[in-house]
């Protein structure tokens, strides 16, 4: 059965593991709280390219040594940045985990070297491109900078070409300064390791690391509820992204809010299923809950031929409307709770799903939730409070970007 | 636990594989149907999509809708896949759901409604999949690499084609699936929790008394050009390439997967070394490794802004030519664990496991344990892996490019 531990370490490091003996694999992640919104709009996009950075190194090891290091653990390894935080994370073998824990501790206290800083802008820049060839998530993009407008949740994870043209190592290492300290980050692990011998690696490699005073101001934020669009060449499709207020990571509405857009929005079964999928209406349609630190968002996506765009709004419209007249009833709300029910025992199942969770809900909450206390928390959602939710939301408001092929092309 | 394989052969010939996982509230299955898009007659592509979105508009006694709730109402996470030999049908989902999960599975592969009303809009569904693709060039580079690498009709698009998707008629799509889902040469896989002699009762019933249908077999044609350049107006050059290699089933398939691995199997690989880390000219650069029954190889996909486009590609071409100039140790033993962690890692997802008993069945005609697997990757060599190059040398390439600008090729 799965057993929980925690420690804080006198510098103000939090280590947390959930330990699972009849795992196969376990998984570690270095949660830090450090993403687009702990940004100034000088710097923007310096969270995103610091991740990359520290894969580069630090005094003892060159980018080289650090990619042989994983790999000759046999290591399923990567990071992601948000804007809200940047994770470093490895899936191994049970033998490893102590191994590579230690490396990531490591590399917490990188280098940043000019000339990798100087090579690694160009993949920067080869990776802002290729989002850009990916509308889906360009739009996406656009309309999260119009929805917060000057809220710093509207920050670009990846920055632009001119912001990281113009970032210097020496700006870099200052932001890594103010937030890579040890109070505003989270050591987390899952499967099966030695929670013992966790600490000790953790602590031999942080335990020295000055303790700091950083936080974060949060502010709540509903959102500029305005339209915008833009024409590109290459396009042939309309994408349409809609951001409505939702609801903060720290609320108790967030069990309702997520069956809520699976109501809406899932893949299959959901409002925008029968009334634009099946019908051929979109090839794609999706809500999805957003939960952030003190603030919210459902994010919606519909792609649709160009002839279909105004019909799509009409139909989303409409959709939004009969929720704040009728609400949902309490057979869609069974639908979706066996979903998020059966995707949380599949996820739950591997140390690496495991690990998401259990990091986040430390980050957003400082507590541990079991996987059981989660499921208690889905199935006591009612109908009753997923519909005073939508009252209190107002989905028909909302900030809408659309992409579209330039006419004439 | 020690590894079991469950087998059991219905009367007619239909393969039910099962393998139990310890310690898993999860149960994952697979049925792989002779119903892939190399199966389906010239100018029918696409057929095989629009088909597998059509059952699931209305079968036995239940309507689209009902049909659509019943399997939500099981939590039930659907996967649908179409490739060359196979159309797949899946779910994963909690254990205790699995027969009635099973019962509406056997619906939809054996009574569907088919009716023509939804005939339109499972079309017009494929017909939007077919459109968004031009906006994905991402995915569309290795679709249209796959058609050129393979010989005809090996490598068509799972998609379709626009021409033959607007001529399907009803009709025309009734007859194959009439033709093509009711078959005991069906492959069923189950993984996680479950309990075999009751899956098997269970599907004796229900496809037990399908009946073998004779079917000539693929007549394989030419393999499409060398390059192909697709324009457009975007950010990036999206540069797909393939070259020939070892099937799943041959003497040389371990040797050419420590072989991609030592080439793009984590991050202190060749192609990210040079690729990226050296020169900074991507941020996505990498090769898999990709078998058919009929013929296999390795696929590499780079995305690079133009003016680098050359040069990435001349790296890439360069780096597959010095593999079989040597290997040093320590990068096959990084090859090797890696290979070793991500099969362990694998084996812990009942969805994952279900796939891959389904597809060794396909392939070799017996599930391989993952013990054999283990031992067939640990004797691989140095010397082993440069043999199987100095035999199979990689040339041939396939490329295909869509962006703003061509490249030189060869």
């Amino acid at each position: 059965m799965m057993e929980f531990h925690q420690k804080t370490l006198s510098n103000g490091l939090v280590l947390i593991g959930e330990v699972n003996p009849a795992a196969k694999s376990a998984a570690v992640g270095f949660f830090v709280r450090a993403g687009a919104r702990d940004e100034t709009l000088q710097i923007n996009g310096v969270s995103h390219f610091l991740e990359h950075m520290l894969f580069k190194g630090t005094e003892r090891l060159n980018a080289f040594e650090v990619n042989e290091a994983f790999d000759s653990r046999g290591a399923q390894f990567n990071a992601f940045t948000s804007e809200e935080q940047t994770v470093f994370y490895a899936a191994v073998l049970p033998e490893y985990l102590i191994d590579i824990t230690g490396l990531w501790a490591e590399l917490m206290r990188p280098a940043l070297r000019d000339d990798d800083f100087t090579i690694e802008k160009n993949v920067i820049k080869e990776e802002i491109a290729m989002y850009q060839d990916t509308p889906a998530f360009d739009v996406m993009d656009r309309c999260r900078s119009l929805h917060f407008g000057e809220h710093p949740c509207g920050r670009s994870v990846l920055g632009t070409v001119e912001t990281i043209d113009v970032l210097t190592a020496g700006q870099m290492r200052e932001y890594f300064s103010n937030r890579y300290a040890p109070n505003n980050m989270v050591v987390a692990c899952t499967g099966n390791f030695d929670w013992d011998r966790l600490v000790v690696v953790v602590e031999a490699a942080s335990g020295r690391w000055p303790a700091q005073s950083v936080g974060r101001t949060l502010t709540d934020f509903a959102g500029t509820k305005q339209s915008a669009q833009a024409a590109k060449p290459n396009l042939k499709r309309e994408h349409i992204c809609l951001m409505n207020t939702g609801v903060s990571a720290q609320d108790p509405r967030r069990f309702a809010a997520s069956l809520l857009s699976l109501v809406v929005g899932d893949d299959y079964g959901s409002r925008y299923y029968w009334e634009l999928v099946d019908k051929a209406l979109v090839e794609e349609a999706s809500m999805h809950f957003g939960p952030m630190d003190g603030a919210g968002i459902f994010y919606n996506y519909f792609c649709c031929g160009t002839d279909n765009g105004a019909r799509v709004m009409d139909i989303v419209n409409g959709i939004f409307r009969d929720l704040a007249r009728g609400g949902i009833i309490e057979e869609e709300l069974i639908k979706a709770r066996n979903k998020v029910l059966s995707a949380l025992v599949i996820k739950n199942e591997v140390p690496m799903g495991r690990l998401v969770d259990l990091g986040f809900h430390w980050m957003y909450l400082g507590e541990y939730r079991s996987i059981e206390q989660d499921v208690e928390s889905v199935k006591a959602v009612t109908v009753d409070q997923v519909n005073s939710l939508i009252r209190d939301l107002d989905l028909n408001s909302y900030t809408q970007y659309v992409l579209a092929p330039t006419t004439g092309a | 636990m020690e590894q079991r394989i469950d087998k059991y052969v219905l009367p007619n010939g239909m393969v039910l594989l099962g393998e139990p996982m310890a310690g898993v509230e999860s149960v994952a299955f697979d049925i792989m149907l002779p119903a892939g898009v190399a199966w389906m007659p010239a100018g029918c592509s696409g057929a095989a999509n629009v088909i597998s979105d059509w059952v699931f508009r209305g079968a036995g006694s239940r309507d689209s809708h009902k049909l659509g709730d019943a399997l939500d109402g099981l939590g039930l996470h659907r996967s649908s896949s179409i490739g060359s030999s196979h159309m797949y049908l899946g779910a994963a989902l909690e254990s205790s759901n699995l027969a009635q999960a099973l019962a509406l599975y056997g619906d939809v592969i054996l009574h569907p409604h088919l009716s023509d009303e939804q005939f339109e809009p499972a079309r017009g569904l494929i017909v939007e999949e077919l459109h968004g693709l031009d906006d994905e060039p991402r995915q569309k580079v290795m679709i249209e690499l796959r058609r050129r690498f393979y010989p005809d009709p090996l490598g068509r698009s799972t998609v379709g084609e626009i021409d033959d998707l607007q001529s399907l008629t009803a009709v025309k799509a009734r007859e194959l699936a009439g033709r093509h889902l009711n078959s005991p040469r069906s492959i069923f896989s189950v993984a996680g929790k479950y309990d075999f002699d009751a899956v098997c009762r269970q599907l004796e019933s229900l496809f037990g008394r399908q009946q073998a249908e004779s079917l000539s077999p693929l007549a394989v044609g030419l393999r499409g050009p060398k390059y192909t350049h697709i324009p457009h107006e975007g950010a990036q050059v999206h540069i797909g390439l393939m070259t020939p290699t070892a099937r799943f089933m041959d003497k040389g398939y371990y040797d050419a997967r420590a072989a991609v691995s030592v080439l793009s199997g984590g991050m202190s690989s060749r192609l990210f070394t040079e690729v990226r880390e050296k020169r900074g000219l991507c941020y996505a650069v990498g090769a898999k490794y990709h078998s058919l029954k009929e013929a296999a190889g390795i696929a590499c996909y780079a995305g690079t802004t133009p003016d680098k486009a050359q040069e990435t590609l001349d790296v890439i071409i360069g780096e597959f030519n010095r593999l079989a100039q040597g290997i040093e140790e320590q990068e096959l033993q990084r090859a090797k664990v890696g290979l070793k962690s991500a099969l362990i890692m694998q084996s812990e997802s009942s969805s994952s496991r279900s796939g891959s008993i389904g597809s060794d069945y396909y392939m070799l005609g017996r599930v391989r344990t993952l013990d054999e697997i283990k031992s067939r990757i640990e004797a691989r060599t140095v010397d082993s892996v440069l043999d199987f190059l100095a035999r199979n040398p990689f040339r041939d390439f396939t490329v295909v490019t869509i962006g703003p600008k061509e490249v030189r090729v060869g």
